[in-house]
């Protein structure tokens, strides 16, 4: 395998008795973009900052490009950081702002004009060389950050909630725009968020985070479709979750619920007491499944919502509320799914879009993933 | 006044209020003669004809003013007061800037109080200070009194501006500032050379500023610590001795003006801060390109 852009290895950061990372492991590819997801406080920003040298690791070890930097000073290290509140030098035009950093590295005044004029066209910005970081919009000012990090071609670009300032349409364009971006330079992009819809949208992979740890890392299918456990699956879109017993019939497996119901389960599933977790896309909601093999409960229609894109149905089991999330088209299909509201129905689900979690503390987690 | 209503018009809340508020505005009026109408006499002497000066006014004229500029002992005295100034201004600035990074940034649970520590001074009677430096450099140093004596006293009180402006600009510093001149390749030294400074730069030239007003203002400390030389205001003060001349007037109208337009660039120094910066900052950007 080749050498990881950056390399976490039992990293610990202790402030006094708090542990705000508690051995945590990771390896990012080259080209990656990288997505540390996580609720506030669960140390995205805390790995970030050890990433490019601001805070001293209590320890543990860290290798950019192979190499251990865990006593090298940040501004030495090859990696370059979008701060969340952008910090432009306000006293610098947009030009002297992104020429900042080549200047330091002492690059030539030829070199460094070409330079800033590359970076600045990069991020569309060619037309604003000689304005004061105030004079700029906030989405403005994001691209200038975002060019004069590039600038220094760092092996590594880390971006801590770089869009959090942004108002929602704006949001989406730079969610654009930064992949592309990606995708013309091909740096290594470690990128923080709480935003799940925004990590699972562009990271080729994702860490999540939970106080101080890794709880999962892997695509963000992975991540969607298997999570670990009840915390990943809940922290990341709706889920449904069955609580049962699962057993094992020669090739078939299945799940006992609560309420005497049973329904297949995914091939892996271990004997024992579990929790089923299907996500409310993956089941249909109808008179019977159309073929043979769903995983199927029977039940009534307790509510039926109009959500925009798509209608949201609860069928209430005797294992549970179920959630079904279907798509719709105008007329037809959604006039359907309204006459549900207190029929008798079937909700199914294919075995294979189900998946079991752990519920337990976090401590087991962590043993699956050793 | 953008609505021209005074909530006081529309509300009578009692049927004093009206009167009371004539009577308080009458007031004010008093108190602001009070404060500055012997100054605008001052000033208004400087140019009368009459050699006492007094009521009723005779004038105007310049004849004071050219007195004053030929009068040799004055305009050395005038020359102290400007090199005192000069070399008090610029070691307590430097020592007040050194001395507010580590109030603000160490981030040691006695900082507020180290802070107070350092701005007692300003507190502390003139006349306490002059006497506490006299004994000290006479008795505790043994050293005759001179023009470093001066400086040294004068130090004492300008400085803690210089700390207290700094460290009030230092405070609402943004750290993440530092650590994005770090991560663009700044050692400490250039990331303070080219960030840091530049942005503080308009507390330290307003506490400058503010320090030289003091110091050739400054008679109390100055008369117990200074030497054989007189400066402006102790100049002044043995001249009264003699009765307030006009041309004394002139001198105060003049340490008047002046202390007004330092105090005023000082103002403007805080009040321009980007532009500041952008001055220090660029003079240094550029060096490093070239
Ligand atoms: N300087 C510090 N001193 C003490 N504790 C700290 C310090 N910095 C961070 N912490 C703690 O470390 C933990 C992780 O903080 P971190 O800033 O990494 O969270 P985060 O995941 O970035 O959260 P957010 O989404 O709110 O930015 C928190 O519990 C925080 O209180
Ligand atoms: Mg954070």
């Amino acid at each position: 395998m080749s050498v990881p852009a950056i390399e976490l290895v039992d990293a610990t950061k202790r402030y006094g008795t708090s542990m705000a990372l508690d051995r945590v492991s990771l390896r990012i590819e080259r080209g990656e973009f990288f997505c540390l997801l996580g609720p506030s406080g669960c140390g995205k920003t805390t790995t970030l900052n050890l990433i490019g040298g601001f805070i001293p690791l209590t320890s543990g070890e860290l290798r950019i490009e192979g190499q251990r930097v865990n006593d090298m000073p940040p501004h030495k290290r090859n990696v370059n950081t979008v701060f969340q509140n952008y910090a432009l030098f306000p006293h610098m035009t947009v030009e002297e702002n992104v020429a900042f950093g080549l200047r330091m590295a002492r690059l030539g005044s030829g070199e460094t004009a070409t330079r800033v004029d590359e970076y600045l066209a990069l991020v569309g910005l060619e037309a604003f060389h000689d304005r004061l970081p105030a004079q700029l919009s906030g989405g403005q000012q994001q691209r200038v950050a975002l060019a004069r990090a590039l600038a220094r071609r760092p092996a590594v670009l880390l971006l801590d909630e770089p869009l959090g300032a942004l108002d929602l349409k704006l949001r989406k364009q730079m969610q654009v725009e930064l992949a592309r971006i990606h995708r013309q330079v091909g740096t290594t992009f470690v990128f923080v968020t709480h935003d799940q819809e925004e990590a699972l949208s562009m990271a080729t992979r994702i860490a999540v985070m939970s106080a101080g740890r890794v709880v999962q890392s892997g695509t963000p299918r992975d991540i969607y479709y298997h999570p670990v456990d009840r915390f990943v699956a809940d922290f990341i879109g709706e889920s449904n979750f069955l609580e049962g017993v699962a057993v094992r019939d020669g090739a078939r497996s299945y799940v006992r619920l609560g309420g005497g119901s049973t329904v297949d389960a995914p091939a892996d599933a271990p004997p024992g007491s579990v929790t089923l977790m299907v996500r409310p896309e993956s089941v249909s909601v109808g008179p019977a499944p159309a073929t043979n093999g769903e995983a199927s409960l029977s039940g009534r229609v307790i509510h039926v919502a109009f959500i925009g894109n798509h209608t949201r149905v609860t069928v209430r089991t005797p294992a549970g509320d179920i959630v079904a999330l279907r798509p719709h088209s105008e007329g037809s299909a959604s006039s359907a799914l309204d006459e549900l509201l207190d029929q008798e129905v079937c909700a199914w689900w294919s075995p294979r879009d189900s998946t079991i979690v752990a519920h337990g503390s976090t401590e087991k987690i962590d043993e699956r993933l050793v | 006044m953008a609505e021209g209503i005074d909530p006081l018009e529309l509300m009578p809340v009692s049927r004093m209020a009206r009167p009371l508020r004539a009577l308080l505005r009458g007031w004010a009026g008093v108190v602001l003669g009070f404060l500055y109408l012997p100054i605008a006499f001052m000033v208004l002497f400087s140019f009368g004809e009459s050699r006492t000066p007094g009521l009723p006014f005779r004038g105007p004229t310049l004849h004071w003013y050219q007195e004053m500029l030929s009068n040799g002992v004055l305009m050395e005295a005038v020359w102290t007061s400007i090199q005192l100034a000069a070399v008090a201004t610029t070691l307590s600035t430097l020592i007040g800037t050194m001395a507010a990074f580590p109030l603000v940034r160490s981030g040691f649970r006695s900082a507020g109080a180290a802070r107070i520590v350092f701005t007692l001074p300003i507190m502390l009677p003139g006349a306490l200070i002059g006497i506490a430096l006299l004994i000290f450099f006479r008795r505790a140093l043994g050293v005759d009194l001179s023009f470093w004596t001066v400086v040294m006293g004068h130090i004492v009180f300008t400085m803690p501006f210089v700390v207290l402006i700094v460290s009030a600009r230092l405070q609402g510093f943004d750290r993440n500032l530092e650590w994005a001149a770090a991560d663009l390749g700044a050692s400490p030294a250039r990331a303070m050379r080219h960030v840091v400074l530049p942005l503080i730069a308009p507390a330290i030239v307003a506490g400058a500023l503010i320090s030289v007003t003091l110091s050739i203002d400054e008679f109390v400390i100055t008369f117990f610590t200074v030497g054989p030389q007189s400066t402006l205001p102790t100049y002044i003060y043995t001249q009264i001795k003699f009765g307030v001349t006009p041309e004394v007037n002139a001198v105060a109208t003049v340490l008047l003006l002046g202390t007004v337009l330092l105090l005023g660039l000082a103002w403007a120094a805080a009040g321009q801060a980007r532009r500041l910066s952008r001055i220090f900052g660029r003079r240094r950007a550029r060096e490093r390109i070239g």
